[in-house]
């Protein structure tokens, strides 16, 4: 099911590189990643790199370093050692060309504001991505296509029911046609309805050359295809 | 350009976005007008009492409080309700979203002082109509008007504080609590409800180096032509001079305080 707001190969207006199939620099290369939180050291010496249109599972236990480890990618806190590359940027340096790019949807079931209907989410979202104006209509319509949210489109957050949030919380990390979609436990509350969605968005993005980072505990049954697969222990990051 | 056309639009998304969150409690508005009128009540008898030298009558002291009333709407909204706007956007998760859009922390919370403007201007210019209205508050119509640049520009000299005590909330989640204390620390230091020529010669300096004095004043004199203690330019200069040096400096602040936070971790917590 599409939900591409911009063509493959299609000029960005906002400003952005375009998603060509092929692009040279990997979508991301973390190198030697560490991080703590006070004494604990969450993330020891994390290497990884997606190339475009490549897609990667973590697995790992509660507390394993999942979370931490796309916090860091989408630059929301900041590594203690190691560097982080996104498409050949620097994102400390090129912060908003790196996060114009980066679909990511949190763990949990929170991040979205219940007071609002879908589509005033999915607007928010799509503005603040800064989707040019004459697309985003088309962008909020598709990502409400491609995740079943139709119908659904008018009704406030705080009356879904924790699936339905879900499909919401995802619609926002693919509206804007992200290079990177970073998905931590994407499939949580979802039916098999909903998985399938989901498996459709990220094959579609797979599909146009984007890559995908998705994170799961261990053991979770894997819902799309993945090319490689790596388990946390203690902080460290492993082929599985 | 594109940067400039960008930051507008993330600017009207959440200006709209609060908006939006607002009329979705409808009752707000209903009780926010109650709680003026009570307000307004409460200090128009207070008013019957005053027979001091500093008011040539309560109406004159009706007129300078309701001046203060008004100013303090902008205060509160400047400086009290980004900090809590944040506070709640920690605990429902939704200011991951904003820290992980390419409008970013920083920008997000600038623009987070608009809707709170905008709305207090408003409640303003319900209050005065109020006490207008009802107890028959003596406003000068023909200088009334001048209040909303007045009043803007008041609002971006205190904003300067809101920024700086909205990134505070980053790394200590409590800080908002101290906003309250600041807001009771100004009405008493900028002459809200009492001319500082009251205050002890200790403390009075201290209306002189911050720019609600001079923003209570102007005000007070375009809504109710109460004389002012300085010319009027020199009230507005400090105003301008308050907003240009402190406002960038109070962003410059909250970048370093989002730096700090995004390496403590403290950026999400709540």
């Amino acid at each position: 099911m599409p939900v591409s707001a911009f063509p493959i190969g299609a000029e960005r207006e906002n400003g952005a590189a375009p998603s060509k199939p092929g692009e040279s620099a990997p979508a991301l290369v973390v190198r030697d990643l560490s991080r703590k939180y006070g004494p604990r050291e969450v993330l020891r010496g994390v290497n990884l790199t997606l190339e475009p249109g490549q897609s990667v599972l973590v697995s790992g236990a509660n507390g394993a370093g999942k979370t931490t480890l796309l916090r860091c990618v989408t630059g929301v806190i900041a590594p203690h050692e190691g560097s982080i590359s996104l498409f050949g940027l620097d994102p400390e340096k090129q912060r908003r060309a790196c996060q114009r790019r980066i679909g990511f949807l949190p763990a949990g079931d929170r991040a979205v504001y219940a007071r609002l209907t879908v589509r005033k989410n999915l607007d928010f979202w799509a503005r603040i991505a800064f989707v040019p104006r004459r697309e985003r209509v088309a962008a909020v319509d598709s990502a409400l296509r491609a995740f079943g949210l139709e119908e659904l489109s008018d009704r406030r957050a705080d009356r879904l029911s924790m699936g339905q949030r879900q499909r919401v919380r995802l619609a926002m990390a693919f509206l804007h046609s992200p290079d990177l979609v970073l998905l931590d436990e994407p499939d949580t509350s979802l039916d098999p309805d909903g998985v399938a969605l989901l498996s459709g968005a990220v094959d579609e993005a797979l599909g146009r050359g984007a890559a995908c980072l998705w994170c799961g505990p261990t053991g979770a049954r894997e819902t799309v295809t993945t090319d490689l697969t790596y388990e946390f222990a203690d902080g460290v990051l492993e082929p599985a | 350009m594109s940067t400039v056309r960008d930051l507008a639009s993330g600017a009207m998304g959440i200006l709209q976005r609060d908006w939006n969150v607002f009329i979705a409690y409808r009752g707000r508005v209903v009780m926010h007008i109650m709680s003026m009128i009570f307000t307004l009540t409460g200090f128009y008898y207070v008013s019957r009492l005053v027979t001091v030298g500093s008011f040539r009558s309560p109406d004159a002291y009706y007129a300078f409080v309701v001046g203060g009333l008004v100013i303090l709407q902008m205060v509160t909204s400047t400086l009290h309700t980004p900090p809590m706007m944040v506070q709640s956007e920690l605990y429902t998760g939704t200011f991951e979203r904003l820290a992980i859009s390419p409008l970013g922390p920083v920008a997000s919370i600038c623009f987070m002082m608009l809707f709170p403007f905008f709305y207090s201007l408003i409640s303003a210019i319900v209050m005065l109509t109020l006490a207008w209205l009802i107890f028959g508050l003596p406003v000068q119509w023909s200088t009334a008007g001048l209040g909303i640049p007045v009043a803007a520009l008041g609002a971006l000299a205190f904003s300067s504080f809101g920024v700086v005590i909205t990134g505070v909330v980053l790394l200590f989640k409590q800080a908002s609590v101290g906003t309250t204390w600041i807001i009771a620390l100004i009405t008493l230091t900028a002459g809200l409800y009492f001319p500082v020529a009251l205050l002890p010669g200790w403390v009075r300096w201290t209306s002189d180096v911050q720019p609600f004095t001079p923003a209570v004043d102007l005000l007070r004199r375009v809504l109710t032509g109460t004389p002012l203690a300085d010319p009027a330019w020199l009230d507005v200069l400090k105003l301008v001079g308050f907003a240009g040096v402190l406002l960038p400096l109070a962003v410059c602040l909250l970048s370093s305080i989002a730096r700090v936070s995004r390496t403590k971790g403290t950026i999400l917590e709540y």
